[in-house]
């Protein structure tokens, strides 16, 4: 079992500390933050599918209740919550059983407090299967029968990824795609329109609601990725220097 | 707390029956909580899950051998680490019978009501129903055995690798559309796909194996542009999204450990 280090019980509170405080210095002031093309394109492929008259697809992401997971059901959340006005249809397929009573009650709290509880239908979050390729066969599937209009895949995907994005781009769906699966946004790249890369799909959820503890611990993420910066190029001058200042210094860094 | 008791055993049956009998308890009187103060029992719950795992990681740790390692390091909290992670695991297992339980309903309301995917509502209880039986009773005789085989490893396995061979076609067709010369991006990219494969493959190799791997020009190698590509570029740009990946992680679990997160599911 690992075990912080002295690097990592230094880090990892300073971190916590920091984001902790920007949430709080966030509650007081407006908070800027830049435009994220991917998210940005949610509304628009929201918008194509309600004129098109065709459903959308929400996906979650292979695992059950991670972090990335809950994520991806916040931002399906907003999306849900958007396309209820239009009375678009929502399809969440779900791969872990855990999860589905989670994703269930999500889609039908979006509709209801959008005021559209009618529009939640049970049949339409509904669990697949566990097993990787019969999911994706699954969706793919759903793709087709249903002829759906946009797709979004956020959460964490492995080697079905591209099953998923292909089939969607077969159908002429607008799909808009974000994980933190490093191995798969190539293939997301490479087959959806819009990709939301690295740290961007955490900051998914501040930019979409605009919420300032959200925003807050967002400038707190970047403040630490400020630090880290510096930790970077510190760690790069000082094992270059290495062999005038000696192993000790590097050795502290590196623990 | 946490004892080990042979299977089937007195104790063991206790054990089970005795921890089925306060999980019901326990349950029931989650539910007799009042709605407005349920929140605050998640928030609470939440919270200390995330304190044990937090102070177990953080604290100072000493020698801690086990038969399995000898060399292992932990803390007072550590011997409780593995039987709290079964919790979530029993928690995960119960989780099956929901999923089982969904895809019952809506392919029996499917089934019910007909329509044209009704045939694939048919074929999902057909095949449930067929593994579950002979997955049941594949240790009672031979041709049992032989049946769950067929089915399992030369029906649900084939039809894995099935889907996952499709990946080799749709790489191609997706390659197709994204390497295009539309921007001076697209080019580098299209280029960097380029060299990064022909330097995968054996035919690609030949192109500059004239070149000694001993000499001066030995880095226009093109297998050693390939592995400078993917171990100096390629790695570089993976770590700094990993970075950005730990830090928002970072933000989204102390959000939610501390009850901070915002939306409407946590609402």
């Amino acid at each position: 079992m690992e075990h912080a280090n002295l690097m990592v019980q230094i880090l990892l509170p300073l971190f916590s500390v920091i984001i902790i405080a920007a949430i709080l210095v966030a509650r007081r002031k407006n908070l800027f933050i830049r435009r994220i093309q991917g998210l940005t394109a949610i509304d628009e492929a929201i918008g194509r599918a309600t004129e098109m008259g065709r459903p959308m697809l929400c996906s979650i992401g292979l695992q059950g209740l991670t972090v990335p997971t809950l994520q991806a059901l916040a931002i399906t959340s907003y999306i849900v919550r958007n396309s209820a006005r239009f009375g678009t249809r929502a399809i969440v397929p779900v791969a872990a059983p855990e999860i589905l009573p989670v994703a269930q009650e999500a889609v039908r709290e979006a509709y209801t407090g959008e005021g559209y509880p009618e529009q939640y239908n049970a049949d339409d979050v509904r669990f697949l299967s566990g097993r990787q390729f019969a999911f994706a066969a699954s969706v793919s599937g759903i793709l087709v029968r249903e002829r759906v209009a946009a797709t979004f895949y956020f959460g964490t995907f492995f080697a079905e990824a591209l099953i998923f994005a292909e089939t969607g781009n077969q159908v002429g769906a607008i799909q808009v795609a974000g994980t933190p699966s490093t191995s798969q946004i190539p293939f997301f790249i490479a087959a959806c329109d819009y990709v939301i890369i690295g740290d961007e799909f955490y900051a998914a959820s501040a930019y979409l609601s605009r919420e300032p503890t959200l925003l807050g611990s967002l400038v707190g993420q970047d403040i630490a990725k400020g630090v880290l910066i510096a930790l970077v190029v510190v760690g790069a001058a000082l094992a270059s220097l290495a062999p005038v200042l000696g192993q000790a210094f590097v050795k502290f860094f590196t623990g | 707390m946490f004892h080990e008791a042979p299977g089937g055993s007195g104790a063991w049956w206790g054990w089970v029956i005795g921890s089925l009998v306060v999980s019901a308890v326990f349950l029931a009187l989650l539910q007799l909580i009042p709605q407005r103060f349920r929140r605050y029992v998640i928030l609470a719950i939440t919270f200390l899950g995330g304190l044990y795992f937090a102070l177990e990681f953080f604290l100072p740790t000493h020698a801690m051998p086990t038969p399995q390692d000898p060399k292992a390091e932990g803390n007072f909290l550590t011997p409780y680490l593995v039987p709290f992670g079964n919790v979530a695991t029993v928690i995960g297992a119960w989780t099956v019978g929901v999923g089982v339980l969904n895809l019952c309903q809506v392919h029996g309301r499917r089934l019910t009501r007909g329509g044209s995917n009704v045939i694939y509502s048919f074929a999902f209880f057909v095949s449930m129903i067929a593994m579950l039986v002979f997955g049941l009773l594949k240790d009672v005789n031979k041709t049992f055995t032989d049946i769950y085989d067929l089915l399992f490893m030369h029906g649900l396995n084939t039809l894995d690798a099935t889907m996952f061979s499709i990946i080799a076609f749709y790489i191609v067709s997706a390659a197709y559309r994204a390497f295009r010369v539309r921007s001076a991006e697209a080019t580098l990219l299209l280029i960097t796909a380029v060299i990064v494969m022909l330097g995968q493959v054996a035919v690609g190799q030949m192109l500059t194996s004239a070149i000694p791997k001993d000499s001066m020009l030995a880095f226009l190698r093109i297998e050693g542009i390939r592995n400078w590509v993917l171990t100096i570029i390629n790695a570089a740009a993976t770590r700094a999204i990993g970075f950005g990946l730990g830090i928002g992680g970072l933000a989204v679990a102390l959000r939610i450990w501390l009850g901070l997160e915002r939306g409407s599911y946590f609402e």
